[in-house]
């Protein structure tokens, strides 16, 4: 009783409670006395509807009286009335809110069929809201998605009535995809969203409408809407002065990535019909008339209406194709978009679109295989089909013809499937032949009969007429060439001449956009296109629903034959890149290197077993030589190459080529460009300057190294050049008492900038530089808890401080990014001047022979003799060596006889060459003679292998050109080009450590110096004997365990003093020693 | 109404971290915190005040799309900021967020501004994920960090208001990641190209940054080439046509 007063009494008054029923009564009283919308009301009725949603979230997790109130009062209609009033954006940005949130936190499910049923929401979803306004139409969006996130086989009928037809089927449905093309990304991105959430409701009946009706205009009008995208993303690449546009540039390849990504997950949604219309429509309207047939220029090939047909510029088409590929899994669409590059012959293409013209011209005009916007805007064919509909004898009709329709489909797909042998192959397409053909001449009278039907009913006719083409051009596809060509001498008598051209020939010169592909490949100017078709044929190669041995043309090892193991015509091409790409001064980009290497190893590699013929093998093994060669022109003994040597080896490593992500940059649709202000990319343009020089030959060099050692299927023994297993690593646990046999323990105190200060003993190994703990458990051991490359190190003195070292470690191949934080900063405090300046001799030295042995390890990949580091040449030698080396070595057949003393002033100009002026000159001239020599070399038959060829190509260089090396030895050389860095000069920033300290070190130093070090020299000797008597008890690892530099001093380390040690001690015994050897040493701290 | 800027957002993070909460708790003031309500929506618009001018950020939640690739990837790309949520009271949605920031990063553009966000602060006597532990990730992956509760509202405000504000910051500065900057380093003329090189990104960082759309009341009197892409950047920020 009192309850049933309060449920129809009460809320007159607020209630103080907001999460009760009470208020959710008070707020229907007030929707209830402003039904209208006024300026007064607004705001009271924007709050009313917020609490609204409060309260009915709150009661659907605590209160189910509320929702029974809520429903009892029908409070949406209220909704319904409000939003009818044109109430202004404020109003209904509220209303959708509410909605939003009921919908988006309602759990009950009887709730949300309660909420449901009654037809508000679709009326709510018809109502034209003032989509201009921005947050209107994004809260009006959000809406539809969340409700179609509640899409279910159970809620699906209260959005989608089958028997209800008066008002729009599926109003959820077509009143989203209406916004498909909506300015706005966000509000595309939820329309996709929408599709797909309805798509993957498997109800029979809904899907049925949806294909029937609301298909072919959805799909025609997305495929329009792509395809005008891609016409402006070539626009964009044509019109592009300098780069200038790749930011607008980046956000089409984008878009045009998300629809195809969009329409995969369509496919891949597997809903037969559903795919069978977007396959068609996407093939018809645009994978072939606008991508394909832009493949190539041939004007007699493209049919009559050539001047008006849209099309793209073949790269643009590569690049799109290729991407098609790499995403798009639908095995039927690819097939048949493979089978048509691949196989499509001259007869085809001409007759393909102006055959169908003929035949269907009453009907359907301008429903060939082509380009052409849909015949009206999306809105008007879905309102067209919702009128339409429920005629059930037409509709019965179209059902029939798709039956048979989809017998000759299935005919095409059972094809290219391919396991069968040729002739059953071509006694199905004949039969299939008749089967188009009977199809066809039934779809003609049936419809031209009907060619007054309703919009819906022709539109279903034209579908299945162009679908008719498609079938009849996968016939002729499937056909094997010699039956090809029979069946054309018969049906065109001008064709009657051709029938003896051979396969071979037919394959290439035939097929057009097959041979637009491999044309592509030749790199004449640049390698713009050659990428791309790289791209495709990778793409092709990897999609697994493409066969394309079925299609004529092999992309992968074929190990069954014998003879033809692999695509001969195609390994040549993508050879000929690489060699290409191998020589100095050559437009192959190193992705595009990179990517035919990623090809061909596809191609020829078969159960890890390469399967290249000795030819081809060949080939590879002289372009590994040239860029060897080439490299070689670049190696110096100076710090920036080991670290570019390093940083490049690095780089290769993290980052292998992902066809995928190369694809997604849009900066490859740009001609390729040389210059770094663009932003692109290192490997992905051409190089600038010396240095780029350099490092693009370093990486030529790894590509191909490696490729040749996947050939041979050998494993990479020589890089890197630091074996990580040999290091230590930081925690290691180190026998001290080992250590000693190759290095030493002093004791420093380390300063670090923030001022902490930890004592340390310092080890320095032959690569690296350990900072090690005394292991508190074990005796005589330590605990590495700092290690860096002895490479990487510079070494200052303190002038104020004798004692102490300044010691940056730079962290290895980090490629130098601007803010580049060393690995370590510290000072480091030893415990006297002394053994201050051991410590500094060794890690000096250290680094030195660190980065010798490096520079002869890279030595030795380049085939480069490996005595080099001990001629010691002076500073003007190598003229005299260049004299000697032209008299000497004139004439390749001289070669033999002095190939030693070549080789050796080889090296010697390789290390001495950058003190002659205008060396930069030099060294291009030494580039060009390789280069000559590689194309010479590269049609050689049998591996080459010869550390001497390239010493003969430099003579015969130097024979043609005597006159012009006098000049460019003299100093009035030309200056490099402006835009050229010499290497050298990166040596000043590069503040060689060596050099510097020590001669700081000779400035400061004096008499003193002289005599501490007298002092030093023969207590280290004294120590080093102690040393090697009591190593082995040495590990009483406490504070005295200092050593000074000594164990050095014997044997082999005796000749490598420091030149401070060297000027210092002129008295004493060792001084005749020294001096010998001085000059050497002096080139060394500079060059190293 | 009129603002200088749009921004996009998303929210990205496990079902039930609370993302919609956290929407719901920043875009709409009026609905106050109470324990036992749960609410939350997947859109949201607000309009904040960053440097004196008006800025709108529209938050789109993106939960339930995970089963379309194409989805996922058009809502990072089409979005100027992240905010990247975990629950602290459940340790494998923070063990999840390596794969959501790979996602994040492989297919948004690189100058999205992207925020971590624990959230459920309030219930500190549940919590699985310690703050400094949250506080590590986001160093080590260089995001910025915060903790919040939906329930309560702490935070919240500060989470969106600061990842507005380093986007803000980014289109003032036209700091630009440019990926060659390794080759340009190693250039004698470093310094030369390096300044002709932000002269050029300065001109052009409106166009490129997605998520971000000049509002009409940008007046064409400002600094810089944010003006001269002004009238190009409204159509480029809803991403094409």
């Amino acid at each position: 009783m009192f309850r049933s007063r309060s449920w129809f009494g009460g809320g007159l008054w607020r209630p103080k409670n907001p999460h009760s029923l009470e208020h959710l009564k008070y707020l229907y009283n007030v929707l209830s006395k402003n039904q209208t919308v006024s300026e007064t009301n607004r705001g009271l009725l924007v709050e009313t509807l917020r609490s609204i949603a409060e309260i009915l979230i709150w009661g659907d997790q605590n209160d189910s009286s509320v929702f029974d109130f809520f429903l009892e009062k029908n409070m949406l209609s209220f909704f319904l009335r409000i939003m009818k009033q044109k109430c202004g954006s404020y109003v209904c940005v509220q209303l959708l809110q509410t909605l939003n949130i009921l919908f988006e936190n309602i759990r009950n499910e009887t709730s949300l069929y309660y909420l449901l049923s009654n037809n508000h929401v679709n009326s709510i979803i018809v109502h034209k809201f003032d989509f201009s306004d921005e947050e209107v139409m994004a809260y009006y969006i959000s809406f539809l998605k969340t409700l179609s996130l509640k899409l279910n086989a159970h809620t699906i009928h209260f959005f989608y009535n089958e028997v209800n037809k008066h008002t729009n089927d599926f109003p959820l449905y077509t009143e989203a995809i209406k916004f498909f093309n909506h300015s706005e990304g966000m509000v595309r991105i939820a329309v996709r969203t929408l599709t797909l959430n309805v798509y993957r409701v498997e109800d029979a009946s809904m899907l049925r409408f949806i294909r029937d009706k609301t298909a072919a205009p959805y799909f025609s009008n997305l495929v329009w809407f792509i395809g005008n995208h891609i016409l402006e993303l070539d626009t964009c690449v044509r019109t592009d002065a300098d780069h200038q546009s790749q930011n607008r540039l980046a956000d089409l390849v984008a878009e045009h990535l998300d629809h195809l990504h969009y329409l995969n997950d369509i496919l891949c949604l597997n809903i037969e019909d559903l795919n069978k219309v977007l396959s068609e429509h996407l093939l018809h309207k645009l994978l072939v008339p606008l991508y394909v047939y832009s493949l190539t220029r041939r004007k007699d090939l493209l049919c009559d209406n050539y001047e008006d047909r849209k099309y793209v510029s073949t790269v643009v088409a590569l690049f799109l194709l290729s991407q098609v590929f790499l995403i798009i899994s639908h095995g039927p669409l690819v097939k048949t978009l493979a089978a048509v590059i691949l196989k499509s012959n001259v007869e085809i293409i001409k007759s393909g679109a102006s055959k169908v013209l003929e035949e269907f011209e009453e009907i359907v005009s301008n429903e060939t295989v082509a380009f052409l916007p849909p015949k009206e805007s999306l809105e008007k064919s879905l309102e067209c089909a919702s009128d339409s509909r429920g005629d059930p004898s037409k509709l019965a009709d179209v059902q029939e013809e798709e039956n048979e329709n989809e017998d000759a489909t299935d005919v095409k797909s059972d094809e290219s499937n391919n396991l069968k042998v040729d002739e059953e192959i071509v006694a199905e397409a004949e039969k299939s032949k008749d089967n188009t053909e009977r199809d066809g001449a039934k779809l003609e009278s049936g419809a031209s009969s009907n060619a007054e039907g309703s919009p819906a009913r022709s539109e279903s006719s034209k579908a299945d007429a162009t679908s008719e083409t498609v079938v009849k051009e996968i016939k002729y596809l499937s056909v094997s060439d010699e039956e090809k060509e029979q069946r054309l001498a018969l049906e065109g008598p001008l064709n009657v001449g051709r029938v003896d051209i051979t396969p071979e020939e037919e394959s290439v010169s035939n097929k057009p956009f097959l041979e637009a592909i491999l044309n592509s490949l030749y790199c004449q100017e640049n390698d713009y296109a050659a990428l791309f078709a790289l791209c495709i044929l990778y793409a092709l190669a990897n999609n697994k629903e493409v066969h394309s041995e079925s299609l004529g043309f092999s992309l992968a090892p074929n190990k069954s034959s014998v003879k033809n193991r692999y695509n001969e015509t195609l390994i040549d091409k993508i050879i000929h890149i690489i060699t290409l790409s191998c020589q100095s001064g050559a437009k192959v980009r190193l992705v595009t290197l990179e990517l035919a290497i990623k090809l061909l190893l596809h191609l020829v590699i078969c159960d890890n077993e390469s399967i290249l013929q000795d030819c081809h093998l060949a080939a590879i093994e002289a372009a590994k030589e040239q860029s060897t060669a080439l490299l070689r022109n670049f190696y110096k003994s100076e710090d920036i190459f080991l670290d570019m040597f390093e940083d490049e080896y690095g780089e290769i490593q993290k980052k292998p080529l992902k066809v995928e992500w190369l694809m997604m940059d849009s900066n490859i649709l740009l001609p390729p460009t040389g210059t770094p202000m663009t932003g692109i990319e290192f490997s992905k343009r051409l190089a600038c300057g010396e240095v780029e020089r350099a490092r693009r030959s370093i990486r030529v060099f790894f590509l191909i190294r490696e490729l040749s050692l996947t050939l041979y299927n050998e494993v990479e023994n020589q890089l890197p050049l630091t074996n990580p297993g040999s290091c230590v690593q930081v925690n290691n646990v180190l026998d001290l008492s080992n250590y000693m046999y190759n290095s030493d323990l002093i004791a420093c105190t380390v300063v670090w900038k923030d001022g902490q200060k930890i004592r340390r003993f310092l080890v320095i190994d032959s690569i690296q530089l350990i900072l090690v703990e005394p292991d508190a458990r074990k005796l005589g051991w330590g605990i590495a808890r700092f290690v860096g490359f002895l490479q990487d190190i510079e070494v200052v003195g303190d002038k104020d401080d004798s004692r102490c070292l300044h010691l940056t470690i730079h962290k290895p191949s980090c490629s130098g990014t601007s803010n580049k934080v060393p690995l370590l900063s510290a000072k480091f405090i030893f415990d006297d001047h002394i053994r201050c300046m051991a410590a500094k001799q060794r890690l000096t030295k250290g680094r030195i022979k660190a980065r010798q042995k490096k520079m002869t390890q890279i030595a030795k990949l380049l085939d480069i003799p490996t005595s080099t580091p001990q001629c010691s040449t002076p500073t003007n030698y190598s003229l005299v060596s260049l004299r000697d080396r032209t008299a000497g070595g004139r004439g390749p057949h001289h070669r033999s006889s002095s190939l030693k003393d070549q080789q050796q002033q080889l090296q010697q100009r390789l290390f001495q060459v950058n003190k002659v002026p205008g060396f930069a000159a030099q060294m291009r001239r030494d580039s060009y003679a390789n280069k000559s020599l590689g194309s010479s070399s590269s049609g050689g038959t049998t591996s080459l292998r010869h550390v001497d060829r390239s010493p003969t190509g430099r003579v015969s260089s130097q024979e043609g050109g005597s006159g012009a090396r006098t000049r460019e030895n003299s100093p009035k050389l030309p200056r490099p080009r402006s835009e050229e860095i010499p290497l050298e000069d990166m040596r000043l920033r590069k503040t060689s450590l060596t050099s510097n300290s020590s001669s700081q070190q000779d400035d400061k130093d004096s008499a003193a110096a002289t005599m501490q070090l007298a002092a030093a020299t023969s207590s280290g000797i004294a120590t080093g004997q102690n040393n090697s008597g009591s190593s082995s008890n040495s590990s009483t690892a406490s504070g005295q365990m200092l050593e000074v530099a000594s164990t050095s001093r014997s044997g082999s380390g005796r000749s490598e003093e420091t030149s401070f040690m060297e000027r210092q001690s002129s008295g004493s015994s060792n001084s005749s020693h020294h001096r010998e050897s001085r000059p050497r040493r002096k080139g060394q701290v500079e060059t190293v | 109404m009129s603002y200088a800027y749009l921004f996009k957002y998303i929210i990205i993070g496990d079902t039930g971290v609370g993302k919609s909460c956290l929407l719901l708790q920043f875009t709409d003031k009026r609905f106050q915190p109470v324990h036992d309500l749960t609410i939350g929506v997947e859109f949201g618009a607000r309009m904040i005040t960053i440097d004196g001018k008006q800025i709108k950020l529209q938050i789109w939640d993106t939960a339930g799309q995970e089963a379309f690739r194409s989805i996922t990837r058009s809502y990072y790309r089409g979005a100027a900021g992240a905010l990247l949520v975990y629950d602290i009271t459940r340790r494998e949605t923070f063990n999840h967020l390596t794969t959501w920031l790979e996602d994040a990063r492989q297919h948004s553009n690189s100058n999205m501004v992207i925020m971590l966000i624990g959230n459920k602060s309030d219930l500190d006597a549940r919590r699985e994920v310690k703050r400094e532990e949250g506080e590590a990730f986001a160093r080590e992956h260089g995001l910025v960090f915060m903790e919040t509760s939906a329930k309560t509202a702490a935070n919240v405000e500060e989470a969106f208001i600061n990842t507005a504000k380093e986007i803000y910051e980014k289109i003032q500065e036209g700091v630009f990641d440019i990926n060659n900057e390794v080759y340009l380093n190693k250039l004698f003329v470093e310094k030369i190209v390096c300044i002709l090189i932000e002269y050029l990104l300065n001109y052009f960082i409106i166009s490129k940054a997605n998520g971000i759309k000049i509002g009409p009341s940008h007046s064409p009197s400002s600094p810089g080439g944010i003006a001269g892409t002004g009238g190009q950047g409204s159509s480029q920020g809803g991403g094409c046509c």
